[in-house]
């Protein structure tokens, strides 16, 4: 009997506790602010405004007005009640849940002090504003911009890469109940923390602001974009959930050193001011610098459109009308000249270019080169063409009519 | 105008013929090509030859005037055969001849020594004087006397057929009397032809041009109807200081004929053709030196051409009564005769020798 007396009685107990505890979270947010005529207090999106505190009748009068923010930076009136018990004042807005409650404690000309009771609200954002409801914020919703840097971005199987994750709040809300996942990619090994603290709240337009710094070390080579970080957050303004992603920088990681050919090439004219028509010679001087063979080598002049191709070495084939030299092994520190020469169809400055393709070893190579620059003049005899067709058609007339009359004068006295 | 005929037979004529071709396109070389041939009467050239190469070596007459007695090169100044040839292609050539139109006078050029040249014109002249109602006066070239003994009776016999042709006058132009015209044989030969060229020219400008005297073919026919029926042609060119009276007596003189002759003492009739600016011709002295001329040989046509700026030249025809020079021809001519006469006879002495060789006639060589 007595046990079950003892289990009526923390029952009972336990019922009050929830009981508080449930009236407690019902509501009541209290404030006991003193506010001066023409200021405000803001809690989250609402503002209450000591509009006016004059002297009636050697009485003070005292007028308060609750506002309701907007996105776009202008207000709302809300409809509210005033009642006035013992020439105190009470000011009351409700609206659905949301309640809120303005108590006059004590007034003097220049100020009062208010009891602010809310109800229906979960306070995000409350604060004392200077200037009345045209000085209030309005509180929006937040937005993370999140960066991912690391401090290399080439390296080698087994170096270590710090990665600095940063976020700033770049929304109109506070961001708040701040997680970030740093995103961890394959091909990397996790190291340590450097840094791990970071604010579970960030107001809006705060500077970037450090959150994570990390090592992982590189396992696998190839190139990598690293996976990204994420954040998520909220806003009590707004019951959402939200997230952002940082960048993904890219780290090169190098395999194992693999023993690679170089090949360097020079293309050099034997002359560097032709006339039209005339020749010109050049030397595409190829060297192998390193110790391990290239492969597949394809050199391709580029005939300039003014040029002509005359003749080149016998290792030149010519493919398509067009000049290619088709190499299969450069050996280690390997020479070898090429000869081509082109001839000068029209007048003007020219150079040759020269595409080189090989494989070094471990990938395709392309290298272009050009010579320098060469002048192809006028030719001797196209002084010739400057002067108008009649002045040779009419000589060439002339002369085909006198050998023709020469030819039928002569056949007259021919047997 | 006149319509003129000038043929040239054989080697020589073809020659001369294409001299005067020659002198009618202006002289130079390569006049042919850019001239045209100043004639002053309408001419027509005919060449013809036995030998195909004589006709090729022309340089200034028209392929089409050449005519080449077909399978034949050359008569080897074989008179006879030429004769025959003649007959033969006689038709041919007088179609030819024909299909020219009509003619006033004409012209036959040959030497009287070669093969082709001295066989045909004595026919083809009576020809010609069958058909035709025109004078036809030849041009005879005498050889020089040391070509042999062949030429020289070829000529005896041509020119007496030349006399028996009924021609209208034979004009000689004799190579020996000329020979000191210089240089070697060909430079004389070109020398001759020349010569003949211009006063045959000069002659047809004589014939057909208006002159402030005037001398015509009548004229020509009667001088040429004059003498023995043989004629030569003197000329002379004088500068602009020489007196006419000169230049008058130049081409009277041997230096000036194309065939010696006396000719104060051989001539019978002659025209006189003085051609120049007419402040080189003073009619006075024209007459002076003519009337002297012909007090000596009786009748002499003269005509004057004026010519602005030219120099004074004279063209003078002479028709002879006799002719010493030909009577010394004639006598070569007969030992000539006589001296193939007495080869002849020696090579039937050549044939007695033949006979030896009969002797073996039947027989081989034994090894």
């Amino acid at each position: 009997m007595k046990s079950n007396r003892i289990i009526i009685h923390s029952i009972l107990f336990l019922y009050l506790i929830i009981l508080f505890m449930g009236v407690t979270s019902a509501a009541d947010n209290t404030f006991d602010e003193k506010i001066y005529e023409g200021d405000g207090y803001q809690i989250n999106n609402y503002f209450i405004e000591v509009s006016d505190i004059t002297i009636f009748s050697e009485k003070l009068m005292l007028e308060i007005t609750i506002y309701q923010l907007k996105p776009d930076g202008s207000y709302e009136e809300l409809t509210t009640s005033t009642t006035i018990t013992k020439d105190k004042r009470r000011v009351k807005y409700q609206s659905g849940s949301v309640e809120i409650i303005v108590n006059e404690k004590n007034l003097t000309s220049q100020y009062t002090i208010v009891d602010i009771t809310t109800a229906g609200i979960v306070i995000e954002y409350e604060t004392a504003v200077d200037g009345g409801v045209s000085n209030a914020n309005y509180i929006g919703e937040p937005f993370l911009t999140l960066t991912k840097e690391v401090d290399k971005s080439n390296v080698e199987i087994g170096d270590i890469i710090r990665v600095t994750i940063k976020a700033k709040n770049d929304g109109n809300g506070i961001a708040k109940r701040i997680s970030i996942d740093q995103g961890f990619t394959p091909g990397f090994t996790f190291k340590s923390n450097i840094y791990a603290t970071y604010p579970t709240e960030l107001d809006i337009d705060s500077s970037f602001t450090q959150m994570f710094i990390y090592e992982i070390e590189a396992t696998n080579s190839g190139t990598f974009s690293l996976s990204p970080a994420t954040a998520s957050y909220s806003s009590s303004v707004f019951d959402d959930d939200y997230s952002s992603t940082s960048n993904s920088p890219s780290v090169t990681v190098a395999g194992e050193a693999v023993e690679t050919s170089e090949i360097d090439i020079e293309v050099r004219a034997d002359k560097t001011k032709i006339k039209r028509g005339e020749k010109i010679t050049f030397t595409i001087h190829v060297e192998n610098l390193k110790d391990g063979p290239a492969s597949t080598i394809r050199i391709d002049p580029i005939i300039p459109g003014s040029m002509t191709y005359v003749s080149g070495s016998e290792d030149i084939d010519i493919i398509s009308e067009k000049p290619v030299i088709q190499e299969s092994v450069y050996g280690a520190k390997y020479e070898k000249d090429y000869k081509i020469t082109l001839k000068a169809d029209e007048i003007g400055y020219n150079e040759l270019i020269v595409k080189l393709t090989y494989n070094n070893g471990t990938g395709t190579v392309n290298k272009e080169i050009t010579s320098d620059s060469f002048y192809v003049g006028k030719g001797e005899f196209d002084f010739l063409a400057e002067y108008p067709i009649y002045i040779y058609v009419v000589p060439v007339l002339i002369i085909v009519a006198i050998a023709g009359w020469l030819y039928w004068r002569r056949s007259q006295f021919r047997m | 105008m006149l319509n003129v005929l000038i043929i040239g037979i054989g080697q020589c004529g073809n020659r001369i013929l294409d001299s005067i071709n020659k002198e009618a396109f202006g002289g130079g070389k390569l006049s042919k090509y850019y001239s045209r041939q100043k004639f002053p009467s309408r001419v027509e050239t005919i060449a013809i030859n036995t030998a195909i190469n004589d006709l090729k070596e022309m340089r200034y007459t028209k392929a089409k005037d050449r005519i080449h007695i077909p399978n034949l090169h050359g008569l080897g100044a074989n008179r006879i055969v030429g004769k025959q040839c003649f007959i033969e292609n006689n038709d041919m050539i007088m179609r030819n001849i024909s299909e020219r139109g009509e003619f006033d006078v004409a012209f036959v050029i040959s030497s009287s020594s070669g093969g082709t040249g001295s066989s045909f014109s004595p026919p083809l002249i009576k020809e010609l004087k069958n058909k035709y109602d025109f004078p036809v006066f030849s041009i005879v070239v005498l050889p020089f006397r040391e070509e042999g003994t062949i030429y020289l009776q070829n000529s005896a016999f041509c020119l007496k057929e030349m006399r028996e042709s009924e021609t209208d006058g034979i004009i000689l132009a004799d190579n020996q009397f000329l020979k000191n015209v210089g240089g070697n044989i060909q430079t004389a030969y070109d020398g001759i032809n020349k010569m003949v060229a211009e006063r045959v020219l000069f002659l047809l400008e004589a014939l057909d041009s208006e002159m402030m005297m005037v001398t015509d073919l009548g004229d020509f026919k009667t001088v040429m109807a004059g003498g023995a029926g043989f004629a030569t042609i003197g000329f002379a060119k004088g500068d602009n200081i020489t007196p006419i009276k000169t230049v008058i007596r130049d081409s009277l003189s041997p230096s000036g004929l194309l065939f010696s002759s006396n000719v104060y003492e051989e001539g019978s009739r002659a025209m006189i053709i003085l051609r120049g600016d007419r402040k080189y011709l003073s009619i006075d002295d024209i007459s002076s030196e003519i009337d002297k001329l012909s007090s000596h040989i009786g009748h002499v046509f003269k005509g004057v051409i004026i010519r602005n700026g030219e120099t004074p030249q004279v063209l003078s025809v002479l028709t002879l009564e006799t002719t010493a020079e030909l009577d010394n021809l004639y006598t070569l001519a007969v030992e000539a005769i006589h001296m193939e006469k007495e080869k002849r006879s020696r090579m039937a002495i050549r044939k007695e020798a033949d006979a030896i060789f009969s002797k073996i006639d039947g027989l081989e060589p034994e090894y």
